[in-house]
């Protein structure tokens, strides 16, 4: 069961069939009911009639005309018999229809009271049958006790209750079918986005679209949201794996022709320069693959870093490192704030700018961090700041884009900051320099709220 | 000084052991963690420089391994990974310090002394107490502004005591940190020691910068 629309229809179709069989047997019962209520009071009116029109006769017995007000008494074939037996059980009259047969009346009920049953003629056939015992009084006195018996065929009534089904299931089945494809056009539309969907993904497969669209309703725009953020970060990963590796092998060579080349010279002495050119190749790849290892932005499978936590465990590290100087350190973060990334980008983030602010204050570091609450992803901004020297305005951007192109870079030290700067803008911030009123320089890494 | 110095890499551990007796230390130089953890235990070690990434035991369990042991003299981590998710974890398992891979044998001199001097509660490169100043990285001692003439020897016991200003140093102490094998120790040498360190230091016995504690050892006084 693969299909949300062959399940939703199977569960529907399960549950009408369900209710439907349960109102149709109910229904069925019913109507069953009452004919066979209406049969017993036209029986009962029937019995009346006998009663009316039987006379004494002239040897004390009781007799009816030949005649009767209901003409299907003497019709044969009608499928309404009558009967009147004696307290000994003998037939002293039947009706003309009912010749030839005889009524299993039974021995009745008490005086008076109406029996009415289901049972068979003697031939076969089906039939009500309904009874009275009754005591005449004759004009002399006497008292005789008869039975007086009326059936009728069953084939009437089961014809009606045969037609009356037929109409019920009609409509049932009718309005069942109605039900199941309205049903299914309905799951048609609402699951239209889904299909869409599908469709999108397909063709951001075969590079037919950049991303998913962005109209689709409200309950899905979380997953179509959190799928383009994939793509998206999948794509720049990739394109940095591939400049990375564009760059290293580009920017390793420099150094390495040279190195080559002062071998070839033979000469001696060359200590120095071998010595330049190797850490210039650590430095390259120091900073190539600290760019490359960022995972950058995914934040799927990761919980929220709390900043306050990796700032502290960074600010008791330092303190150790930075021993000799020990700088004050003055933490002010909201308990609230949280970094929605890898916990070792952030760490390397505020590592470095950290480590920045220890290396060049004079004696006071600050951090501040302030939590920007978002129905969806709260945003983050992290101000890093120290009296130290600080880092004019003009060379603020210099120092951020150092090391882009690493084979340009001169010498020295500023790779930390430019490494920040790339990692920021891979999670999707940014990262500000400008002048603390420490002194020294403010560094503020801003994560908008989504 | 006597130093641990855990690096599996055979070719680095030689080299940097070589730079580091150069310089003066004694050095306990092992390949793996078992090993270290050993020696870190049972030999007096004054600071341990440990390798991340080792066989078997890994630098960072040695480290905690060891300060689980109350082991507490100053370790210099060296790791190849310089992301800061990883020296976080080292400084937070009980290390001091760092130095990341590849390095100039004067980075992790200079480390290992400010961490000896941090330890025995100096500020600076040099120690000053009184007239005497003992000039950790160029190893020269002045008195009132003038050179001394040290011996090798003669300058590791003062270092040493200084170092441990105002802390009773044992003869067997002071042996260790001198030599690195267990030598027949004969204790009379580093009386011998310490008696041309005090006439050289103070030749009209006025300072008396070094204080024996008779059975116990000696102890740096002056302030």
């Amino acid at each position: 069961m693969s299909s949300l629309s062959a399940r939703l229809l199977l569960a529907v179709s399960l549950v009408l069939a369900v209710f439907f069989g349960a109102t149709v047997a109910v229904l069925d019962s019913a109507f069953r009911n009452a004919a066979e209520q209406a049969v017993e009071g036209r029986l009962d009116v029937q019995i009346f009639l006998l009663l009316a029109e039987a006379e004494p006769d002239s040897e004390g017995g009781l007799a009816l005309p030949d005649r009767l007000p209901e003409p299907r008494f003497s019709a044969a074939g009608s499928g309404l018999f009558g009967q009147i037996d004696d307290t000994q059980g003998n037939t002293i009259w039947r009706s003309l229809s009912a010749v030839g047969t005889e009524l299993p009346m039974g021995p009745g009920g008490a005086l008076g009271e109406r029996l009415f049953t289901r049972t068979q003629l003697d031939d076969g056939r089906p039939v009500f049958l309904h009874t009275l015992n009754v005591e005449w009084e004759f004009e002399d006195g006497s008292v005789a006790g008869y039975q007086f018996g009326v059936a009728e065929s069953l084939e009437p009534f089961l014809d009606q209750v045969r037609r009356y089904r037929g109409q019920l299931f009609g409509w049932f089945a009718g309005l069942a079918v109605a039900l199941v494809i309205t049903l299914g056009l309905l799951l048609r539309w609402v699951l239209g986005p889904l299909r869409q969907i599908e469709r999108e993904i397909g063709e951001v497969e075969v590079g037919n679209r950049p991303l998913l669209s962005r109209e689709y309703p409200r309950e899905l725009q979380g997953l179509t949201r959190n799928t383009n953020r994939l793509i998206r970060a999948e794509r720049t990963r990739l394109e940095r794996y591939r400049n990375t590796l564009g760059n290293l092998a580009h920017s390793l060579k420099t150094p390495l022709a040279v190195i080559r080349t002062l071998l070839e010279k033979g000469e001696r002495n060359n200590d120095a320069e071998i010595g330049s050119q190797l850490s210039r190749m650590d430095e390259i790849i120091g900073y190539q693959l600290n760019r490359a290892a960022a995972s950058g932005g995914v934040t799927l499978g990761h919980k929220p870093v709390p900043v306050a936590e990796v700032v502290a465990s960074l600010v008791r590290s330092l303190d150790k490192v930075y021993a000799d100087r020990q700088p004050s350190c003055e933490i002010a973060i909201d308990e609230r704030a949280k970094f929605y990334g890898d916990r070792g980008d952030f760490t390397e983030i505020c590592g470095n700018l950290l480590d920045n602010a220890y290396k060049y204050c004079r004696s006071q570091v600050s951090v501040h961090g302030k939590h920007l609450p978002s129905d969806h992803r709260a945003g983050l901004r992290l101000v890093i700041e120290d009296d130290g020297p600080g880092i004019p305005e003009a060379d603020a951007d210099a120092v951020l884009n150092r090391g882009v192109r690493a084979d340009e870079r001169a010498d020295g030290q500023g790779i930390g900051l430019a490494v920040v700067r790339e990692i920021v803008e891979v999670c999707g911030g940014r990262l500000l320099i400008d002048r603390s009123p420490l002194g020294g320089a403010r560094f503020t890494v801003g994560f908008d709220p989504d | 000084m006597r130093l641990l110095l855990v690096e599996d890499e055979q070719a680095l551990r030689e080299s940097l052991a070589l730079s580091l007796r150069e310089s003066g230390f004694v050095v306990d130089a092992v390949a793996d963690g078992e090993e270290g953890l050993y020696y870190g235990k049972e030999h007096p070690i004054d600071i341990a420089i440990i390798d991340l990434g080792l066989p078997q035991m890994s630098g960072m369990e040695l480290i905690s391994s060891l300060r689980a042991a109350e082991k507490n003299f100053p370790i210099l981590i060296l790791t190849a990974r310089d992301r800061w998710q990883d020296k976080v974890n080292g400084l937070e398992a009980g290390a001091d310090d760092y130095v990341v891979k590849p390095f100039h044998t004067e980075e992790i001199l200079a480390r290992i002394n400010a961490l000896l001097r941090r330890r025995g509660g100096w500020a600076e490169a040099v120690l000053r107490a009184g007239p005497i100043a003992l000039d950790t990285r160029a190893q020269q001692v002045t008195v009132d502004g003038n050179g001394i003439d040290l011996t090798s020897y003669e300058y590791k016991v003062l270092e040493h005591l200084m170092m441990s200003s105002g802390r009773v140093v044992s003869k067997t102490e002071l042996t260790e940190s001198l030599y690195e094998q267990d030598f027949e120790r004969d204790s009379n040498v580093i009386e011998v020691f310490v008696g041309r360190l005090r006439r050289k230091l103070d030749p009209a016995n006025t300072l008396k910068p070094i204080e024996t504690l008779r059975g116990r050892g000696y102890r740096f006084a002056l302030e």
